[in-house]
């Protein structure tokens, strides 16, 4: 190469550079700010795929209500359920959505919005086992659960940790856990109760052995201190949506018969 | 990153745990994997027609469908038809079936590189084809492939870290439990890491030693 020609492809180069950025300096003073939501979507109703593939869900559609009220946009990632808060945390992503029960342990790791649900857990059977909620939580028992939830939390803490020998067996996916369950390997599993009503419906092969009261709050959460400052736009935008009407809809729409 | 204020007092116990179940899980798998993986090789190079075709479609399907999905099939699949193992007999399965298909590739491309001669010459001195593939092609076989065999036995060990997924409680698995427990993902995960990186090498160190013991001087390739 010549040196004239070394001259002209350096100019060329720095042009593009400065257009790009210059580009980029605009469209980003102009554009609405996109946040990074991330889900595990495998957790009816609150957050699914439909038969279109789109994401849907109660904690989603609620995420886009409020992005539309106060004028954000979002984009949604289907992530481990206990991948989640970490994502968050190390700044992966922006808001986590994913019915997470707010409790201390998570609270040191990042910030939560207001409560926008309670849940108990419950706990499900083979319709045909002829257990019940004391037969199925007995020593010896295998109990199914979501690694990283406050059900799998529950089971550790008030039956193993207390001394009965139950056999806590730990899964990706709430649904997993199901489908070991209905193939035999499990005597019972445990998960929020709205998301295990949901499953009920679907498969007649299991049954409801009871409730547990722990009245845990739901929470969306965000990165500890809340460096974009998003909890703020995410709770006014719930008083809002109930305000409007629309969070009743949207409770309608998903937990409705 | 602050490794010194995880507990390690109750993480240890734990990884060490699935560290021997990561270990039992593979030294199983690769044993089931080498016996299915020679009748394979011999059923594919001296078996009769319905026996070639079998072998040859067993390799095939093993080595053209994902392990992930190999072991969801085995663990979540076949209980519906009543057939049901637990996490660890699943991954074993899975994982020592996978094996077998990459290890009769290794084994067949081993005893193709035997020259053909020596077949011949034993079966003139009377040898059955059979005997001579015991006494003649094997040893010679199973010596050549110790270094692609090597790789193999590092795979699978690496590899059965995907069985956590069907809940098998093995390393990847243990260190999924306490990263989740203490959010403490990235620590953990080197520490796994470097778990696995240090059982390698050592059984990369005695794979090289087993190989300069069984080598054969002026072996003689296909000629």
């Amino acid at each position: 190469m010549g040196r004239r020609k070394v001259v002209s492809v350096l100019m060329v180069l720095v042009w593009g550079i400065v257009l790009t950025l210059g580009i980029s300096c605009l469209s980003l003073a102009q554009e609405k700010p996109t946040y990074k939501v991330v889900s595990d979507i495998s957790w009816p109703p609150f957050e699914m795929v439909d038969e279109q593939g789109n994401y849907v869900g109660f904690d989603l559609d609620v995420m886009r209500a409020i992005a539309d009220l106060k004028g954000y946009n979002i984009e949604i990632k289907d992530l481990s359920f206990d991948s989640i808060i970490p994502a968050v945390a190390a700044g992966l992503a922006d808001i986590g959505a994913s019915g997470f029960t707010i409790t201390e342990e998570r609270e040191k790791q990042v910030d939560f919005s207001n409560s926008y649900w309670t849940s108990d857990q419950a706990i499900i059977i083979r319709a045909d086992s002829g257990l019940n909620i004391a037969t199925a939580l007995s020593s010896g028992r295998k109990v199914g659960a979501q690694r990283g939830t406050t059900g799998a939390d529950w089971i550790q803490t008030n039956l193993i940790d207390q001394g009965i020998k139950v056999e806590l067996k730990l899964y990706e996916t709430y649904p997993l856990a199901v489908l070991d369950l209905i193939n035999g390997n499990l005597d019972a599993v445990i998960q929020d109760e709205p998301a295990t009503r949901a499953s009920l419906k679907k498969q007649e092969s299991l049954s409801l052995a009871g409730i547990i009261i722990t009245g845990e709050e739901f929470g969306f959460l965000v990165a500890e201190g809340d460096p974009k400052g998003i909890l703020p736009k995410i709770n006014q935008g719930m008083a809002e949506l109930k305000a409007s009407g629309e969070w009743e809809k949207l409770i309608a729409q998903y937990f409705g018969d | 990153m602050n490794f010194l204020t995880l507990d390690w007092k109750t993480i240890f116990p734990q990884l060490l745990k699935g560290t021997l179940t990561t270990l039992q899980l593979t030294a199983i798998a690769i044993s089931l994997g080498f016996v299915v993986g020679i009748l394979l090789t011999l059923g594919w190079l001296y078996g009769n027609k319905p026996i070639r075709i079998f072998c040859r479609g067993y390799v095939d399907l093993f080595r053209g469908t994902p392990l992930l999905l190999q072991l969801f099939i085995v663990y979540y699949g076949l209980p519906r038809y009543g057939i049901r193992f637990s996490p660890f007999v699943a991954a074993i399965l899975g994982l020592g079936l996978n094996s077998a298909a990459y290890q009769a590739e290794y084994f067949r491309g081993a005893i193709q590189s035997i020259s053909q001669g020596q077949m011949l010459a034993a079966r003139s001195l009377g040898m059955s084809e059979f005997k001579a593939i015991i006494h003649i092609i094997l040893p010679q076989a199973l010596r050549i492939v110790i270094p692609a065999w090597s790789n193999e036995l590092i795979y699978t060990l690496k590899y059965s870290s995907v069985a956590y997924m069907i809940g098998t409680t093995e390393l990847m698995f243990a260190g999924k439990i306490i990263a989740a427990k203490n959010f403490r993902f990235f620590e953990v995960f080197l520490v796994v890491a470097f778990i696995y990186l240090i059982v390698v090498l050592i059984i990369s160190h005695f794979l090289r030693m087993i190989e300069k013991r069984a080598k054969i001087p002026g072996l003689q390739m296909i000629s």
